[in-house]
């Protein structure tokens, strides 16, 4: 009876869409390392941690305040919740008894609540057992009154700082990651002070005026010998005492410079991944940038345009030197390799990524990087760089959307200008935006006055603008002559006055910048004004 | 017909020399390196075993002479600073055409007399940054305009005794008479900037005047024969 009921509370908050929202907020709020909610929370935990050994302080010397006491204990409920949610986000006991039910009934067996008890306990303890989780349990016991002794502990709350903040844990895996030296380093100094402790011990022992009358003090002398402090509250009187210091001062630095040296060591090759973190944490915060992989000439020229555009960008490139110019000028950069998955997911190809260029000089390169992107993400736009004519469909198929050859664009720019300059000059200006006209399409949405409108009655030339063409995926505009096939849509030059435009349609004008921001503004106000009476 | 000198024979030169139209340009192809000529000459292109670096050769092939353009599509910056010096000491009058690879080069190409820089790396960073930015208008001009479509670029100048002497823009009509959409005018003789044709709607042409526009092969060759005849009506 019991376990029947156990077993459709565990259906029940299966198919509970509250049950699921609250996990996944709460795991947001504790766990998600990209939301946002976690950062205010994270924030949040840090003030109260410090708070609390301030409190701690001051209570030292007043014993009797009360308000200590009261935020003491409001700060011990904070961390006994968010203890136990963290116990709840980490394991799902309600999967693990649906699927002992379902094993059960496939098998025709007995259902066995005790095992499924057992099972969830067990998960339960890989939970408690966490380092993490122990920190936590640590901060917490201390204010257990009948533990009043353990209020000294009270201090390792600090250490629960290292959940909330991501430097400590660099500084702990730049450690870790020279586990080994250290370890050899630590075992030597092991040996050294003990064969010191020991001499220093047998010479000085029954020494006349000799501050050494245990092997503890013995220890002690050695490790502050070793470590270079020396007080001089203990010195050596006899002849191989001093000897046994000479030896001891020579290793003692021999030991210190090792050990500065791996630590030296360790940091500097984590501080390479220490701005990596810093570069993602960054991109984190926008929600649609360009991946430009490859710093050389091109890189460089449109990183200043999207610069100047004010476009979010990271920039990936192998060469350090280029990173570092990259940086001067206060890009976002990454110094590592972009054919590699990992480096393209941590720079956010399935988050923020609205685009991402593969503009390198080898197209090797190129045509590897467009086929890792779009396997990570169908939606991606990807625009590549060929050098060589023969890799343009390579990259096609490899799944670039545009590709680009810089030498044939030059070529054919060198060929215009010799045939006609002045149309060439004209033409290259207006797409650069380089005179004060510039050409600019306008969208005719659903509901819009120009919707079902002929070309004739839009009054373009009292506007001062002048209409190219027409963009357009409708088949209605087919029977229409000067199409001109442009990927799946067509595009319509010069078009009669009595073409009708649709919604969908594109008007490619020209004309000052100004007037066709006021023709595109008049149109979206009308359109909004004729919406607001229904 | 007029005279192309091609010095440097690569990706960016053939494209190029394979944009011009072959019946009214003749160019000669001018390569150092052996291999590189040979590969020319293969292509089909005439090509010329002279030493730059020597005025005397220069003179040879034409420059001073015959030649009105020349192309400077060396590799590196300091052999087409050195071609574009030589060339413009010869001849005041030469369209000197020069690649760029570093940008600080440019400042002295321009010095050594250099009519137009081409630098192939800005032209295609501004290029994507422009497919980022309009990815539409993108599309159609490389379609159309730099790709297969029939749409084409051309300038027409107005010659004398023409029937658009005196003629107002507003009265030109060439979207509906022609196909073909104008988008600005030129008046060398004021300065090399263009007037877009929206702003310019009562203005009289006078000879000499260059119109910009835009339209299909035919439609261009169409109006071209008509502006020189001075008996077409309006």
């Amino acid at each position: 009876m019991l376990a029947k009921l156990i077993v459709y509370c565990a259906y029940y908050l299966k198919s509970a869409d509250w049950y699921r929202k609250a996990k996944l907020f709460f795991y947001d709020l504790l766990e998600n390392s990209h939301s946002r909610k976690k950062k205010y929370f994270d924030a949040t935990m840090i003030g109260l941690l410090i708070l609390s050994v301030i409190f701690l302080i001051y209570d030292i010397e007043h014993e009797d305040s009360k308000m200590g006491g009261y935020f003491e204990l409001a700060i011990l409920m904070v961390f006994i919740v968010e203890y136990c949610l963290r116990g709840w986000i980490y394991s799902d006991t309600y999967k693990v008894i649906i699927e002992e039910y379902e094993k059960a009934l496939y098998l025709n067996l007995d259902f066995n609540l005790l095992g499924v008890f057992r099972k969830a306990f067990v998960r339960d303890m890989e939970y408690i057992s966490s380092p993490f989780a122990i920190i936590d349990i640590l901060a917490i016991l201390p204010s257990y009154r009948p533990l009043a002794i353990l209020r000294i502990f009270i201090i390792f709350r600090l250490f629960k700082l290292f959940r909330y903040s991501n430097s400590a844990k660099l500084f702990a895996d730049a450690l870790a990651s020279k586990r080994f030296e250290l370890m050899t380093l630590l075992i030597f100094t092991c040996f050294l002070v003990f064969i010191a402790s020991v001499s220093i011990y047998m010479f000085e022992y029954q020494a006349l005026g000799s501050g050494i009358h245990n092997l503890f003090d013995a220890f002690y002398w050695t490790i502050v010998t070793l470590a270079t402090v020396g007080f001089g509250d203990i010195t050596p009187q006899t002849t191989g005492g001093r000897w046994v210091t000479i030896f001891l001062i020579l290793a003692s630095l021999g030991v210190l410079s090792f050990f500065t040296s791996i630590l030296i060591a360790a940091f500097s090759e984590k501080m390479l991944s220490v701005c990596e973190t810093r570069t993602y944490a960054e991109l984190d915060r926008y929600d649609s940038f360009i991946i430009i992989c490859g710093f050389g000439r091109v890189g460089q020229e449109i990183a200043r345009h999207l610069h100047n555009d004010r476009q979010k960008f990271l920039i990936i490139d192998r060469v350090p030197a280029r990173i570092e110019l990259a940086k001067k000028r206060g890009y976002l950069a990454i110094e590592s390799d972009a054919s590699n998955n990992e480096v393209l997911i941590n720079a956010g190809i399935c988050r923020g990524a609205s685009a991402i260029l593969c503009i390198t000089g080898d197209d090797v390169i190129n045509v590897y990087v467009t086929l890792t992107s779009r396997h990570l993400n169908k939606n991606l736009r990807i625009i590549s760089r060929a050098n060589r004519h023969d890799n343009v469909n390579k990259l096609y198929q490899a799944g670039a959307d545009n590709v680009i050859r810089p030498f044939e664009i030059a070529g054919l720019l060198a060929a215009e200008f010799v045939g006609q300059p002045v149309a060439f000059e004209a033409i290259s200006g207006i797409l650069h935006n380089q005179t004060e006209t510039v050409m600019e399409s306008v969208l005719v949405s659903e509901k819009s006055p120009l919707d079902n409108q002929q070309i004739g009655q839009l009054d373009l030339q009292q506007r001062k603008l002048t209409l190219l063409g027409v963009i357009s995926d409708n088949p209605i505009h087919l029977k229409h002559k000067n199409k001109y096939q442009v990927k799946q849509q067509h595009f319509y030059f010069n078009p009669e006055v009595d073409f009708i435009l649709r919604h969908g349609d594109m008007l490619v004008l020209l004309g000052r910048k100004y007037g066709i921001d006021h023709f595109r503004d008049q149109v979206e106000q009308r359109r909004l004004f004729s919406r607001k009476p229904k | 017909m007029k005279n192309i000198a091609v010095f440097g024979y690569n990706r960016l030169s053939f494209e190029a020399i394979s944009r011009l139209d072959k019946e009214l340009y003749q160019i000669t192809v001018i390569d150092h390196d052996p291999i590189k000529a040979a590969l020319a000459r293969e292509n089909g292109f005439e090509t010329a075993n002279i030493d730059f670096r020597s005025d005397d050769d220069l003179k040879l092939i034409g420059i001073g002479a015959h030649i009105d353009t020349l192309f400077c599509f060396f590799d590196t910056d300091s052999e087409n600073v050195f071609l574009t010096l030589s060339a413009r000491a010869l001849d005041k009058e030469l369209n000197i055409v020069a690649i760029v690879d570093s940008p600080e080069s440019a400042e002295k190409l321009i010095a050594a007399g250099a009519n137009k820089i081409i630098d192939p790396y800005e032209i295609c960073g501004r290029k994507i940054h422009d497919m980022l930015k309009r990815p539409d208008i993108n599309d159609i001009f490389d379609h159309t305009v730099f790709g297969r479509h029939d749409l084409h670029l051309a300038e027409v100048t107005i010659p004398e005794n023409s029937y658009l002497e005196n003629a107002h823009v507003a009265q030109l009509h060439l979207s509906s008479q022609y196909n073909l959409i104008l988008i600005g005018i030129v008046n060398k003789q004021v300065s090399e900037q263009l007037h877009f044709v929206v702003e310019e709607f009562d203005r009289r042409l006078s000879v000499g005047d260059i119109l910009v526009i835009l339209g299909p092969s035919r439609e261009i060759r169409a109006f071209k024969k008509d502006v020189e005849n001075e008996f077409c009506k309006i």
